[in-house]
């Protein structure tokens, strides 16, 4: 009679929450591949809810919840059972299943759910329920709002009661924003328990803050992350340490982590957050390593100069198809296969948010460039200053400016849109100095830059 | 015969109780007018058309015959019966039309005839059957012309629909509906702010036409299988309510009406003034108010006039604001609008307000998303200047994103992208090259931030020159217009006490980058630390 039933009781009598939160997942299972089906047609909207209540509660197996308690688990049920029922229609494809339904049906059973915890004293063990929850209202969310795009296109403009603009929030993602909102009371839920940590639903606050996250992402509205994290700093003190919680759930925060640093072009932040999501990553899920390195690289590239082996990217080709050739420019120190490889991957790094980032690698590539000018410069010899005896040599340190101009020349070989000016020249050598690529200075009157004795270019070896 | 957008499954003596009570904001039990039988549950939700507006004359007869529990007993003529028969039989169904459709047509015919005593002079076997009769409607509703795109909506406000005041119970939460809870969703009466507007004056008033002749309009409004499905589902929570169910169809059924559960619709404005200050609106706006687009095209063109001559940019923005409700309140959007919010964009560009230089570009965006006509590349060269101002990255990707290849060969695009590129990549010298050849408006947004990049540069060619450089290079550099000008900044930015920054030798006057130290680094810091990313002044 409906294996979600059995699992339920098996799950309230030995407290396993994984199981328990099962029951809530609108799939079916590798158990019960017709679990959806068969809870869907276990009633009907007439006797749904006593029908719950007797598996639930009056059922010779069934375990003894507090009578809150059980109504309010009945109550959840009901909102399941609504939302199977759409989703089996939805299968079936006759017409009797509708995703927005399915999405108020599945909304409810998230509110309910929180409101099982704040006033129905749903145990802690039982928080595994708030992952699939908040996993499935987002994917449900998705769902309806891409169906009802095509059919209230024309009156969404208007919707907005009272504002002064003819265009208010064009809303394309009104299920979304409600299944945030939703995910965001589970949040509160997690956070704000004051029980003890043994018992507490604290542990289940960074998969829900992940699941925020997500949404907020999807919703482009990155900016409301900034509330979450300011929310778990202040709790901090409260919060069991990070490394006590599941690997899954500590390593897609610390992507997140890493990402919104990324993005706010925190980039030391960013590259620690993001280190630390790889390391936790398990090394086969390639499409998760992936993301990770999206932005791992960049912001590793920015901070320390240094480019990613071949092995690194090797294991992702999409990946490596993207930065590969901009690294190569950035190697050869060729600033028109740079700007050929940058504006052909925009479409793509700009989609990952990642061109504005990588664009800035164009002052390594300069600096490769002209270190090249400094190397074919030459030697002179050092002689001792008493004797006048040759005591050995070093590079030449004083470069005309004109040299740098004809590296940049040759470094636009091909480019037929770039015309050099000398004073442009010295723009980017003066900018290599402020950003200690290169260390020296311009003696404008001279037309020379004369360059450092000790590392000239720190960090390349010369 | 009523029409298909009246209420068809309530008889009309709950029609015209619930009208009398309706002028109130709280729910009022409808004084019993009639000795028939009542149903079992308050009215529904509903706000009944006045009278008027229904093309049959409402009448005060009794009860029909079809109406539950009736307490005298009709006795029907074996005709009506049969009629009855027919219009249920399978073979008679017509597709599209349900049995409830039907069935609430039935009853509106009985009763018209009870009412009108005409019950045994209707030849009943040649009358329509109750579904061919709806299917005429909606011919007839589909075959009626389609009135002009923005004056379309502004009918169903006016013309009391019943679907416009629907409060349902998943609607988003918004202020005035708090008191409308999901147990009180089955007897509600209209918002209060829904009277206030109409003890402005009687409801014939707002509507600028004759309603009987324009009744047919009333349909064409609403596409038809929408408003009889909306119409369906609000009857079927009506019979759910009197069935005294609490099932979940109920629910389900008030969900089916949602889409077309609007909160305001659009109002056509009679206000002839030119000039009009700006409120923001805590209510639905009054349409003596508001001014319809004829007279606000003569507005624009007024305030264009106004700006030109007096310049009073506090005067020319308040008018702006309101020009800009009034088009929202009408749902007027066209080449007019986009006009509009550019010529407001403008001005603000010119006075520096960037607040209202912003709203004004968000809402561009949108228009030109939707072929508006305007410059769409002019602005969109803006936007890209304005984030570069708000030094927002996350912002500039998103402009990016939208950015079509044509877009990037548009001069203007390019040289705002320009100005981008060479800002990321510390390009002083090709930035205030660009700076001097900005297209358009562009320089009111390049004048924002070319301080902070003049400060920027600066530092950098502080610390990379050495032990000076000639002033006339630092003007030539940074885009200033003059040796004493580029003189002043540096003295403005630098310290009181660091006279040594000058020094005149050989007929030049030298900067001394080698001994400012980090006076500029500072400065620059102080500069892009000031940025405002709402851009609000």
């Amino acid at each position: 009679m409906g294996s979600i039933f059995a699992d339920f009781q098996q799950a309230q009598r030995v407290g396993n929450g994984r199981l328990l939160a099962s029951c809530l997942a609108p799939i079916d299972t590798a158990q019960d591949p017709h679990r959806l089906i068969s809870f869907a047609q276990l009633s009907n909207y007439q006797t749904i809810s006593s029908d719950v209540r007797y598996y639930l509660i009056q059922a010779p197996n069934a375990v003894g919840l507090s009578k809150a308690e059980a109504n309010a688990w009945v109550d959840i049920f009901v909102a399941l059972w609504k939302t199977v029922k759409e989703l089996v229609g939805l299968r079936q494809g006759n017409g009797t299943g509708d995703w927005v339904r399915a999405f108020d049906s599945y909304k409810e059973l998230c509110n309910l759910l929180v409101r099982g915890y704040t006033n129905f004293g749903f145990q802690s063990w039982t928080v595994p329920c708030l992952y699939v929850a908040g996993k499935y209202i987002r994917i449900i969310a998705m769902k309806a709002d891409s169906e009802v795009k095509p059919k209230d296109a024309n009156g969404s403009a208007f919707t907005n009661g009272f504002s002064d603009d003819i265009m208010g929030d064009v809303n394309k993602h009104e299920k979304l924003e409600q299944a945030a909102w939703t995910i965001n009371r589970m949040f509160t839920v997690c956070l704000s328990d004051r029980s003890e940590l043994a018992e507490s639903r604290k542990w289940g606050i960074y998969s829900t803050t992940n699941l925020l996250f997500k949404t907020y992402f999807r919703l482009n509205s990155i900016s409301l992350t900034r509330n979450v994290i300011r929310a778990l700093e202040a709790a901090s003190a409260d919060l069991p340490p990070l490394e006590l919680f599941p690997k899954s759930h500590r390593c897609t925060f610390k992507y997140y982590r890493g990402v919104i640093d990324f993005l706010q072009e925190n980039y030391t932040e960013a590259e620690q957050h993001l280190t630390e999501a790889l390391n936790l990553c398990h090394k086969d899920s390639l499409k998760n390593r992936e993301q990770i390195l999206t932005y791992l690289i960049p912001a590793h590239v920015v901070n320390h100069h240094q480019l990613p082996s071949h092995a690194l990217l090797s294991p992702h080709p999409t990946l490596s198809g993207l930065f590969t050739p901009l690294f190569n420019a950035v190697r050869a120190g060729s600033l028109v296969a740079f700007d050929e490889a940058l504006t052909s991957a925009e479409p793509e790094l700009v989609k990952r948010r990642v061109y504005l980032t990588l664009e800035r690698t164009r002052d390594i590539c300069l600096r490769n460039l002209f270190r090249k000018v400094f190397l074919a410069a030459g030697w002179e010899e050092t002689k001792d200053s008493t004797t006048g005896e040759v005591t050995g040599k070093i590079r030449r340190t004083r470069i005309r400016i004109e040299e740098f101009e004809a590296a940049m020349r040759v470094g636009y070989k091909g480019a037929t849109d770039v015309m050099m000016e000398r004073d442009e020249v010295e723009c980017f050598l003066a900018n290599m100095v402020y950003k200690n690529l290169m260390k020296g200075y311009i003696a404008r009157d001279r037309g020379i830059v004369v360059l450092s004795k000790a590392g000239a270019f720190p960090g390349t070896g010369v | 015969m009523y029409s298909s957008s009246s209420a068809p499954g309530h008889p009309p003596w709950q029609a015209q109780s619930s009208y009398s009570s309706n002028q109130n904001a709280y729910i009022q039990v409808p004084a019993r007018q009639t000795f028939g039988a009542q149903p079992p549950l308050p009215p529904p939700p509903t706000y009944f058309p006045p009278q008027h507006y229904m093309a049959s004359p409402p009448t005060n007869t009794p009860p029909p015959p079809l109406a539950p529990p009736a307490k005298k007993k009709m006795n029907w003529s074996p005709d009506v019966r049969d009629y009855v028969n027919r219009s249920f039989a399978q073979t008679t169904a017509l597709p599209g039309i349900t049995k409830e459709h039907i069935e609430a047509k039935l009853k509106e015919i009985i009763t018209e005839a009870t009412q009108s005593g005409r019950l045994d002079t209707i030849n009943w076997k040649e009358l329509p059957l109750p579904q061919q009769l709806i299917q005429e409607d909606r011919n007839r509703a589909l075959l009626a012309p389609v009135p002009p795109p923005y004056y379309v909506p502004a009918v169903p406000a006016s013309a009391p629909s019943t679907t416009t005041y629907q409060p349902h119970p998943d609607a988003p939460r918004k202020r005035k509906s708090t008191e409308l809870s999901k147990e009180a969703g089955d007897a509600t009466a209209p918002p209060p702010w829904r009277t206030s507007a109409q003890s402005s004056g009687p409801l014939a008033d707002r509507v600028s036409f004759a309603p009987s002749d324009k009744r047919p309009k009333l349909d064409m409004t609403t596409s038809v299988s929408k408003s009889s499905a909306s119409l369906e589902s609000r009857r079927r929570r009506f019979e759910d309510s009197r069935a005294g169910s609490n099932s979940p169809r109920t629910q389900e059924s008030s969900r089916g009406a949602s889409p077309e559960a609007k909160v305001t619709g659009p109002i056509v404005g009679r206000c002839q003034k030119l000039e009009k200050n700006y409120f923001r609106l805590t209510s639905a706006p009054n349409p003596d108010d508001v001014r319809p687009l004829e007279v606000l095209r003569k507005t624009l063109e007024l305030l264009k006039k106004k700006w030109r001559s007096d310049g009073n940019y506090v005067y020319i923005c308040d008018q702006f604001k309101s020009l800009r409700q009034d088009l929202t309140v009408q749902h007027i959007k066209n080449e007019f609008t986009t006009s509009v919010y550019e010529y407001h964009a403008r001005i603000a560009l010119e006075r520096g307000d960037l607040g209202e230089y912003n709203q004004c570009q968000t809402q561009l965006r949108e228009l030109y998303k939707q072929n508006l006509g305007g410059h769409p590349v002019e602005f969109k060269a803006y936007r890209i200047l304005y984030f570069i101002h708000t030094c927002n990255q996350t912002d500039m990707n998103d402009v990016l994103s939208d950015l079509t290849p044509a877009d990037k060969k548009e001069p203007a695009i390019k040289h705002a992208l320009e100005v981008r590129s060479a800002l990321a990549l510390g390009n002083y010298h090709k930035f205030f090259k660009l700076y001097l050849t900005v297209p358009d408006m562009g320089a009111y947004l390049m004048d924002m931030f070319v301080e902070r990049e003049r400060l920027a540069a600066l530092a950098c060619l502080c610390k990379a020159y050495k032990p000076d450089v000639r002033l006339r290079f630092v003007t030539e550099e940074l885009g200033f217009e003059s040796d004493e000008e580029a003189c002043q900044f540096l003295l403005d930015h630098a310290p009181e006490d660091s006279s040594h920054l000058l020094e005149e030798r050989e007929g030049d006057v030298r900067f001394l980058t080698g001994k400012v130290g980090s006076i500029f680094q500072n400065a620059k810091t102080r500069a892009f630390g000031l940025v405002d990313i709402k851009g609000q002044i």
